[in-house]
């Protein structure tokens, strides 16, 4: 009887039951050891989760905070993401300049800066000060579509020269040619990286609770703070966010399985 | 809204200061980091046994979590649980060190990973012993695959360092929020600070990206 060979790769290292198994429980034993004495148990047996329960609309309003301002920051981050990979293609160099500048400035330096400044800063010279949410939306959005711009521009990239000459050869106007021809294609295959991007920035968004911008982080701190109980407060918010990105990331390998294998004509 | 130069000469030390704090933050954090990511990594890269699950709840968990929200837990609830002190330092240094050990793994592993099979079959069919074969097949090609990447997370890592302020350490941010708190001068000392920022990232992430462009073209 013939064996098939198995498709899967031989594991890198062979299998030394002293490193791979006996060490390592070994030195779990330890740590778990360790921890075990270290801990304050006569402490953690006071901790209590139940009083989270009557702050369960301030969370869920938090929660909803986080995700308008990843609703925000993607769906207003993906048209000027678009835009802007669409200036670093044109003829005029002072407007690749200014694409190039606007990305670079917004991926080289922290998000709370860029936070910062547009909620300090800013207002002295549009003499218009906004309200945190108003600042975190829009920190959020003009970073997000600075990373964008690239994912824009790798979906407008895998569309074949074919598609643009074929479009120049019927005549049709630079308008239609990117609403009918290559943006609804690119959409389609950006699709992965951008649910990726929408993940990072759910995460990253937490970083608003250092101007108390009102989402689910600053929610969390300030119940911690309120009730003197960070710990059971800050575990709470930490599992919601680890569920969440964790739900939306099968989602995503979901989407990838979808679109993934969608092709583009060259 | 002019630009007040003396202030500026008088503010320096203090950013400088911060600038400092920030790079040692960054360093200690990276080679926590890249120690705890070498053991995640060789624990995926098991596929079965303690170490593998131990690292891939590791990675899931630390990847998943926002830095702000483990940086505040590290620094609040680290003292009630284990009745340790920890200085901001040390607990920003304990968090970034976390979360990137969990992100290192993942990047060890992609480029082991992208070593063509072929490469250790050779290299057991010489008869090489394991350290030779790591040291001197293994690990040469793995490096440089994985180093625009690599780069490219020291970037992403001095942008986290940001966050560190946020439990009062006295980083380049939080020099940044108190002085412009005290002085009002808001526009001067951001934009200052940014620059400061963009110096020490943009030239790591270019390099990432040059690397990166490099490789592709030697490939194609």
């Amino acid at each position: 009887m013939a064996v098939k060979p198995s498709p899967t790769r031989k594991p890198l290292f062979r299998r030394n039951r002293i490193f791979t198994d006996y060490v390592p429980a070994l030195i779990a034993l330890v740590i778990i050891f360790w921890v075990a004495t270290a801990i304050r148990w006569d402490f953690v047996a006071t901790l209590q989760f139940e009083f989270l329960w009557q702050f369960r609309w301030a969370l869920l309003q938090g929660l909803g905070i986080t995700l308008l301002l990843t609703g925000v920051a993607m769906t207003a981050g993906l048209p000027a993401g678009f835009l802007l990979a669409a200036m670093m293609q044109s003829p005029w160099p002072p407007i690749r300049w200014l694409a190039f500048v606007y990305v670079e400035s917004l991926r080289n330096t922290p998000l709370v800066l860029q936070l910062f400044w547009i909620h300090y800063a800013l207002p002295s010279f549009t003499g218009y000060s906004t309200t945190v949410l108003q600042s975190g939306m829009i920190a959020m959005t003009m970073q997000s579509s600075a990373y964008l711009a690239d994912v824009a521009r790798t979906g407008i990239q895998a569309i074949g020269h074919g598609q643009w000459e074929a479009a120049k050869a019927l005549g049709l106007p630079r308008r239609v040619v990117w609403m009918k021809v290559v943006l609804p294609q690119a959409l389609k295959i950006i699709i992965p990286p951008l649910a990726n991007i929408a993940i990072g920035y759910f995460k990253a968004s937490a970083v608003l609770a250092l101007l108390a911008v009102g989402d689910l982080m600053t929610v969390g701190v300030r119940i911690a703070n309120f009730t003197f109980k960070p710990i059971e407060t800050l575990t709470v918010v930490g599992i919601i966010y680890l569920v969440l990105g964790y739900i939306f990331s099968s989602l995503t390998y979901r989407l990838e399985a979808l679109y993934g294998k969608s092709e583009v004509g060259r | 809204m002019n630009f007040d130069t003396r202030f500026f000469l008088e503010a320096m030390p203090l950013l400088v200061d911060g600038l400092w704090t920030t790079i040692v933050l960054v360093l200690g954090s990276l080679a926590i980091g890249i120690m705890l990511g070498l053991i995640g990594c060789y624990g995926k890269l098991l596929k079965r046994g303690p170490l593998s699950w131990l690292a891939f709840i590791y990675v899931g968990v630390f990847r998943g979590l926002p830095e702000t929200v483990l940086i505040f837990w590290i620094y609040f609830c680290g003292p009630l649980i284990l009745d340790v002190r920890l200085s901001p330092l040390g607990s920003g240094i304990l968090a970034l060190s976390a979360v990137s050990g969990a992100y290192l793994t993942e990047i060890f592993r992609s480029g082991v990973l992208a070593l063509p099979p072929g490469q250790i079959e050779a290299a057991r069919a010489l008869g090489l012993s394991p350290y030779r074969r790591i040291r001197h097949v293994m690990a040469p090609q793995v490096v440089k695959i994985m180093m625009p990447t690599f780069i490219g997370f020291i970037a992403i890592l001095i942008k986290n360092s940001a966050l560190v302020s946020a439990i009062g350490l006295g980083e380049l941010f939080y020099q940044a929020m108190t002085l412009s708190a005290t002085t009002y001068k808001y526009f001067e000392i951001y934009t200052a600070v940014g620059l400061i920022y963009f110096a020490l990232i943009f030239p790591l992430s270019a390099l990432s990206q040059h690397i990166e462009r490099r490789q592709r073209r030697q490939r194609s």
